[in-house]
């Protein structure tokens, strides 16, 4: 198994399996869990560190979940290999700095699961589009599975023990992937993330924790792990992304309503520009693909031409761009290597027309 | 003139103060000008790092039996050595579990053929007022299930 094998595959995210939506991009759980009586990766030698990998792992390849699906480790991986496993979120970048990290990866890429990042273990569960029930039920699941196998750290009062305060309790991190491009333009996002943090709500990038929120795509997150329910913290997060969602589609259509023809210009312009250009820079790419998932979003472009730009949003990142070229490029030759990716991608796109009523 | 003040998380002089209100608390929290571009500005998550750094430097009171992890690799790290140092360091760890959660006892799932005897206990506590308080009010379909739950959780206690 290779990361080519995963790159080929018709993945969750990339080809949509689970149905896509406007507006949610994604719905991912992580669980933080740790193997009771071993030292947690950051502080564990060695060779306890391998020891952790190699019982997390045999117990992992034996679930029914991950049959036929992919182990890698990331000594063994490059690092552009590791890097499109970072884009992809199979992985985290914690994980990919280090050499005896592991994940276990279903076949469907709905599911990793990483061995020895912070904690133990971290079950990672995505599905496109917003299912957080459903999302919640395959990681219960897999939790499940795990804790009838591996005797998992946990205190009565404290829950699941982790190697960091933040995550002690459930250790759980529900999230939301949302696409607000209605709210970056009308100018609201930053008091949208205030409001999201004042509730204990973390609001990130694309990628996550430190990261830029290219093509106006944000991570929302719950904060805190303990002394709520699992189904509290979802019900939190739920509520508030429900609202975010309708306060988005306001934005749009109060901009579709203003702006009139320029609203329809500018994503034109933006099909234009992505149809034509030699060059394209990742940021360039991401913002404009935005504009086109907008389009789609309010029936400028045909709803089913979305699939597409949010597959292009995760192949015009840099190392899928190099690993689809199957060669080291630099930073020019990723820019015409993305554009030539997106001119063909979008030859046969069709045009924006106005916003249906 | 008056001294800037210190940035929270480094040691350059802050530019750009946050206020969080969390539970009725007002956190403040000072950045500079380069922790505040790391993204610090927009990311609750500068509060707890900030508190953690605040607190004072202790000397190496506290070690894991276990795993020989200090309080002082604690303030270092602001990660933990291995599952038995939430025993060793739980008291000292209580108040920034405070600031950083939403209440210090686990509510959550329990891993198979675990009985989570202190979160029961809470419950059936919990649930005997409101039963006081259902029956006081007069709402008697309330009380009756609370009832239920109350026997449903003495019976799991018992076992």
């Amino acid at each position: 198994m290779s990361v080519e094998d995963i790159l080929a595959a018709e993945s969750e995210l990339t080809h949509l399996l689970g149905g896509q939506q406007a507006v949610v991009l994604s719905t991912r759980i992580r669980l933080a869990r740790n193997l009771e009586g071993l030292p947690f990766p950051g502080w564990a030698k060695a060779p306890h560190r391998k020891e952790i990998s190699d019982r997390c792992v045999t117990v992992l390849e034996g679930l029914p979940k991950f049959r036929r699906g992919h182990v890698v480790r990331m000594g063994e991986l490059g690092d552009r290999d590791r890097a499109v496993l970072v884009e992809r979120h199979l992985v985290s970048k914690e994980l990919a700095a280090g050499k005896l990290g592991a994940a276990v990866i279903s076949r469907d890429q709905t599911c990793s699961v990483m061995v020895n990042e912070e904690d133990h273990l971290r079950i990672q569960v995505v599905k496109a589009g917003w299912h957080l029930r459903g999302t919640w039920h395959i990681a219960e699941q897999l939790d499940d599975a795990l804790g009838g196998v591996l005797k998992l750290a946990f205190s009565d009062r404290l829950g699941y023990l982790t190697a960091c305060p933040t995550n002690v309790g459930t250790g759980l991190r529900a999230s939301a992937m949302v696409h607000l491009p209605g709210l970056c333009l009308a100018g609201h996002m930053d008091k949208v993330t205030r409001a999201l943090n004042q509730d204990g709500l973390a609001v990130r990038g694309w990628l996550g924790e430190g990261t830029e929120a290219a093509g106006n795509v944000f991570q929302i997150s719950n904060q805190q792990t303990l002394g709520l329910s699992e189904d509290a913290i979802l019900r939190h997060l739920g509520g508030w992304i429900k609202h975010v969602v309708e306060q988005e589609w306001n934005a749009r259509r109060k901009l579709a309503q203003e702006e009139g023809e320029k609203f329809v210009d500018r994503l034109a312009r933006s099909l234009g520009v992505l149809r034509s250009a030699r060059l394209l820079t990742s940021s360039e790419a991401m913002n404009m693909l935005s504009h086109l998932r907008l389009a789609c979003d309010m029936g400028c472009l045909p709803e089913e031409s979305r699939h597409l730009v949010d597959r292009l949003m995760i192949e015009g990142q840099p190392a899928h761009v190099q690993a689809r070229a199957g060669q080291e490029l630099d930073s020019d030759g990723r820019d015409r290597r993305r554009a030539a990716v997106v001119r063909e991608a979008l030859k046969d796109f069709p045009e924006v027309v106005p916003p249906s009523a | 003139m008056s001294q800037p003040i210190q940035c929270s998380l480094c040691e350059e002089a802050a530019t750009v103060h946050l206020s969080q209100v969390v539970h009725g608390k007002v956190r403040k929290v000072h950045l500079c000008e380069a922790c505040a571009q790391k993204g610090g500005a927009t990311d609750p998550a500068v509060f707890q790092l900030a508190d953690a750094l605040a607190a004072p430097t202790p000397a190496p009171t506290l070690t894991c039996p276990q795993c020989g992890f200090t309080d002082l690799d604690f303030r270092k790290r602001g990660r933990l050595g291995c599952p038995s140092c939430w025993e060793t360091f739980g008291e000292a760890l209580g108040g920034l579990l405070l600031k950083v959660q939403h209440e210090p006892a686990h509510v959550g799932r329990a891993p198979a053929g675990v009985v989570p005897v202190a979160q029961l206990r809470r419950r059936l506590d919990a649930a005997r007022l409101e039963m006081a308080a259902a029956v006081a009010g007069e709402d008697f379909e309330a009380a009756a299930r609370l009832r239920d739950e109350i026997a449903a959780l003495e019976r799991q206690l018992a076992s």
